[in-house]
């Protein structure tokens, strides 16, 4: 029509996903002195084979400025997932826009756990990063010596653990990897950490 | 993960599902006017055995996808609703994907056991009005976690 300007509808939809918190992007549509907004929505795979016609608004993206939707608390389930976007204007709106392939959360990239672990006394104690409610954490901590045993043990980040009481002059290490049962999946082995504590070794 | 007897299930986080149905019991169960009818009756679930619950929770997670959630759409439903149906849905789809019920002759008197239990309950959705069985089994889901949370470990 003569002189309307047609909303473009948003580009470059993708969606980065790490230690399960997934993020969907998009290129921002471009007015000059307006402000977009953006209406995200998502269907999992039920509702793409059970009821097609049906697509739930995101939970925090419906309406948004940012041209980004934190859309985690809405895949809550490890099947793919369709998401789409369109932009608003006043009373105009653009057509949807859908993100390329579906997503699935098994496919968040998990880090290995950023740790800190201390001595207070002769306690060996670790603390782990608070990743959510979705992650445990394989703690594998040892006695730096020859033919050392190595002790395992599953944890919850966010508070500090007491290991192991430690011998004076003996040195202990600790690493960790990630686990999300939710889609059976772990990261890699963090950096191991080592402590030692001073004053004479008892004699064996 | 759980575990039905041989079935095994696991990337379903049974927590996800329980809040994902607790952000609507209330405003569901307030709905259902019928309270002398029970869907999910003992009869149902009562003393299912290991081997009987592979066949018994397909069949019932199969019924909840294909008639209740799918026809719960066709009713105006709340946002909040669209939301907890799409949770849990979603993960019965990944749990029915899993279960691979056992189909060998020597099994057939347990899953006719299984299916007898299935009936009782499908016949008691079919009695209600279509609208008022929706509600009330949706509403139930709760005693339906409840039984599945016996075979799930932590």
């Amino acid at each position: 029509p003569d002189g309307v300007v047609v909303l473009p509808a948003p580009q470059n939809l993708s969606i980065q996903s790490a230690n399960m918190k997934h993020l969907l992007t998009w290129s921002p549509v471009i007015m000059p002195g307006e402000t977009v907004f953006y209406s995200v929505e998502y269907q999992g795979e039920y509702e793409s084979l059970y009821t097609s016609h049906i697509w739930i608004p995101s939970s925090w993206c419906s309406p948004t400025k940012g041209p980004e939707c934190d859309v985690t608390d809405d895949i809550t389930a490890t099947v793919p997932y369709n998401l789409r976007v369109r932009a608003t204007l006043g009373s105009q709106t653009s057509a949807w826009s859908t993100l390329e392939h579906p997503f699935n959360r098994n496919s968040t990239v998990l880090t290995p756990p950023r740790m800190e672990v201390t001595k207070d006394g002769l306690h060996l104690v670790i603390e782990l990063e608070d990743l959510g409610p979705h992650f445990e954490f394989l703690v594998v901590y040892w006695r730096e010596e020859p033919g050392a045993k190595e002790h395992v043990k599953v944890m919850t980040g966010g508070l500090p653990v007491h290991l192991e009481t430690m011998e004076p002059g003996a040195m202990y290490c600790v690493k960790a990897e990630a686990l999300v049962k939710a889609i059976g999946k772990h990261s890699a082995f963090n950096q191991a950490e080592c402590v030692e504590v001073q004053g004479e070794s008892l004699p064996l | 993960e759980f575990r039905f007897g041989p079935c095994r299930v696991e990337n379903v986080i049974l927590l996800e599902l329980w809040e994902a149905f607790r952000a609507v019991k209330d405003s569901v169960q307030t709905q259902d006017n019928i309270t002398s009818v029970r869907l999910l009756k003992p009869e149902v679930l009562h003393d299912v055995s290991d081997a009987e619950s592979c066949y018994l929770v397909h069949s019932l997670l199969k019924f909840y996808l294909n008639t209740v959630f799918k026809n719960y759409h066709n009713k105006r439903v709340e946002f909040k609703i669209l939301k907890s149906i799409s949770t849990l849905a979603n993960n019965f789809i990944v749990i029915t994907s899993k279960l691979r019920p056992c189909v060998k002759n020597d099994m057939l008197s347990i899953y006719k056991s299984a299916h007898r239990r299935f009936l009782l309950f499908k016949r008691a959705f079919k009695q209600l009005d279509t609208e008022a069985a929706l509600t009330k089994a949706f509403g139930e889901v709760d005693i339906l976690l409840t039984w599945m949370e016996k075979f799930y470990h932590y």
